[in-house]
């Protein structure tokens, strides 16, 4: 065998497919978005948050972290009047979302999560997600100590338990009346896999200042509880799917519809966190209106240019950005985009930089 | 141009290649999002003094392959970056595990039996497609200890995969349905 042929076999192996690229769904930006948002080495150290995030609002990931809580919404009030009625008069969100919404909508997303929560004082949930997704993430803090309840549909169960063996022999335990499997990383990194319950699974790893000993005692204090007091026990300020309208009509209030701009694309944003959410809202208005701007530039339509321009510049007045501008970076490349495009130069980047 | 500028432009310029680089070598596909994120990470925490753009592929293949070194010694960072490219990356857990020709899996199996240098050596040249004192900047040895190494490689293997061809049956070392791995 020719070293020619011998190294065509070697190709013919390689494992890689480039049409992985085309599948990312922007993914490979939303990564560059939280590595930017990460202190560089010459800055103060602050905790990194994990990535529960969507999108491009992960730019600002580490700094929410650190952020507070700023009550935003009441989660358990129905919100009677979720018809956004912007600028333009947009559709009714009853005609999209069918015949719930606000509270109901918000019980009938919980039922699809496991919904643990731990019963012991101070213990308090400070990142979720996942509400849009099949499997999704919630973040308990107390003090230095955290704990992620990550769940998965429960097809996935027999190959991440087979995975952990990797990690340590599985100790057999009960956490919220379920089977469960303790896996040892090391003496203070620490997790537990439920057995599959209702279509999803449950794997609760430690993060931070942990012993097994503090892990078993909290362990017997996660429990199982209903949609409602699952809501309830979400932090405030996140946005959940039956407080999309009310909240998106609060941050559209400032900014100009873009043509044919329909509100109900914002309900699939699933729960977000205030930032996220103004990210996913002023994102949406922006890349309406570039690709307004695009639209009427090729058709010479020298008016709806200038009205598109100008929308795009009162960006600046957004009372959303200037909120959000403090925790991260989104703002700022939301206003370089807009500045260029109202200027006459569309970065090819534009949808990738706003998550269009 | 400001180093955020310039590192979002090695991002751009180098993710699909880097990607490339991590995904052969995990068994895992999502464990490619991890090293993956970790070596731009490390990049941008030296965005400010990176190294010339006709030198920065190299430099981030060297980076990767640390990365890499330390995933396999289970040493990977806690707090990861990159769960969306991890999900999206995750295997469809119904693939059809018949779906891999037996042949590259043959020459996969053969190519973990290699020692490591001289298999880095030989996939750079290959996979990666470097000339052999680029292989020797990414993994730190003289380019003529790169031939000796490549000749060596290529020597082991085609003994290797000419074994291998003639054996029928179960291929070792290599998985024919990617599981997920840990969660983070």
């Amino acid at each position: 065998m020719t070293d020619e042929h011998l190294d065509r076999l070697v190709r013919d192996a390689d494992p890689y497919r480039p049409e992985i690229i085309e599948r990312l769904g922007g993914a490979d930006q939303h990564l560059l978005e939280e590595i930017m948002s990460t202190p560089k080495l010459d800055s103060p150290a602050r905790p990194l948050r994990r990535t529960l995030v969507r999108r491009l609002a992960g730019a600002m990931a580490a700094a929410a972290a650190v952020a507070g809580i700023i009550a935003t919404s009441s989660l358990w009030q129905t919100q009677p009047d979720d018809v956004y009625a912007g600028p333009t008069g947009l559709p009714s969100a009853g005609a999209r979302v069918g015949a719930i919404s606000g509270w109901e909508l918000d019980l009938k997303a919980a039922q699809g999560h496991p919904r643990l929560l731990i019963d012991e004082p101070g213990w308090k949930p400070d990142h979720v997600y996942g509400f849009a997704e099949e499997s999704g993430s919630i973040n308990f803090q107390n003090g230095g100590r955290g704990l992620q309840m990550n769940w998965y549909p429960d097809e996935q169960y027999q190959s991440y338990y087979d995975d952990r063996l990797h990690v340590s022999e599985p100790e057999a335990t009960t956490v919220a009346n379920r089977p469960a499997s303790v896996f040892t990383y090391s003496k203070n990194d620490m997790a537990a896999m439920l057995k599959p319950q209702d279509g999803t699974f449950v794997e609760l790893r430690t993060q931070g200042d942990w012993t097994r000993a503090t892990f078993d005692e909290i362990l017997a204090h996660v429990i199982k509880v209903d949609a409602e007091s699952f809501l309830k026990a979400l932090p405030p300020e996140i946005v959940t799917p039956g407080d999309v309208r009310t909240e998106a009509a609060k941050l559209l209030a400032d900014m100009p519809a873009p043509p044919g701009f329909d509100v109900a694309v914002l309900d699939n944003a699933g729960a977000n966190d205030p930032y996220q959410f103004g990210a996913a809202v002023a994102g949406r208005v922006a890349c309406d209106w570039i690709a307004e701007w695009v639209r009427a530039d090729k058709a010479g339509d020298k008016e709806a240019v200038k009205q598109a321009a100008a929308a795009l510049r009162s960006s600046h007045q957004w009372k959303v950005l200037h909120d959000m501008n403090g925790q991260g970076d989104y703002p700022e490349v939301l206003w370089e985009l807009a500045d260029k495009v109202a200027g006459g130069d569309v970065p090819a980047w534009y949808k990738e930089g706003l998550g269009c | 141009m400001s180093s955020e500028d310039r590192f979002r432009r090695v991002y751009a310029g180098n993710f699909e290649a880097l990607l490339a680089y991590a995904s052969r070598r995990v068994e895992q596909p999502d464990d490619a999002a991890d090293v993956v994120a970790e070596t731009f990470l490390v990049a941008w925490r030296r965005s400010a003094d990176l190294p010339p753009d006709d030198e920065i592929r190299l430099w981030l293949y060297g980076v990767a392959r640390r990365v890499l070194a330390n995933h396999h010694r289970g040493g990977m960072r806690r707090e990861r970056l990159g769960e969306r490219l991890r999900q999206r990356l995750t295997p469809a857990p119904t693939r059809d595990p018949g779906s891999e020709v037996p042949q590259r899996l043959a020459v996969r199996a053969a190519l973990s039996r290699l020692n490591e240098t001289d298999r880095e050596v030989l996939l750079l040249t290959i996979w990666e497609d470097l000339q052999p004192w680029e292989v020797a900047e990414v993994i730190g040895v003289s380019p003529a200890a790169v031939r000796t190494r490549l000749s060596r490689a290529r020597a082991r293997l085609r003994q290797l995969v000419g074994h291998d061809r003639d054996a029928p049956g179960h291929v070792l070392d290599v998985l024919a349905v990617p599981v997920p791995e840990e969660g983070r």
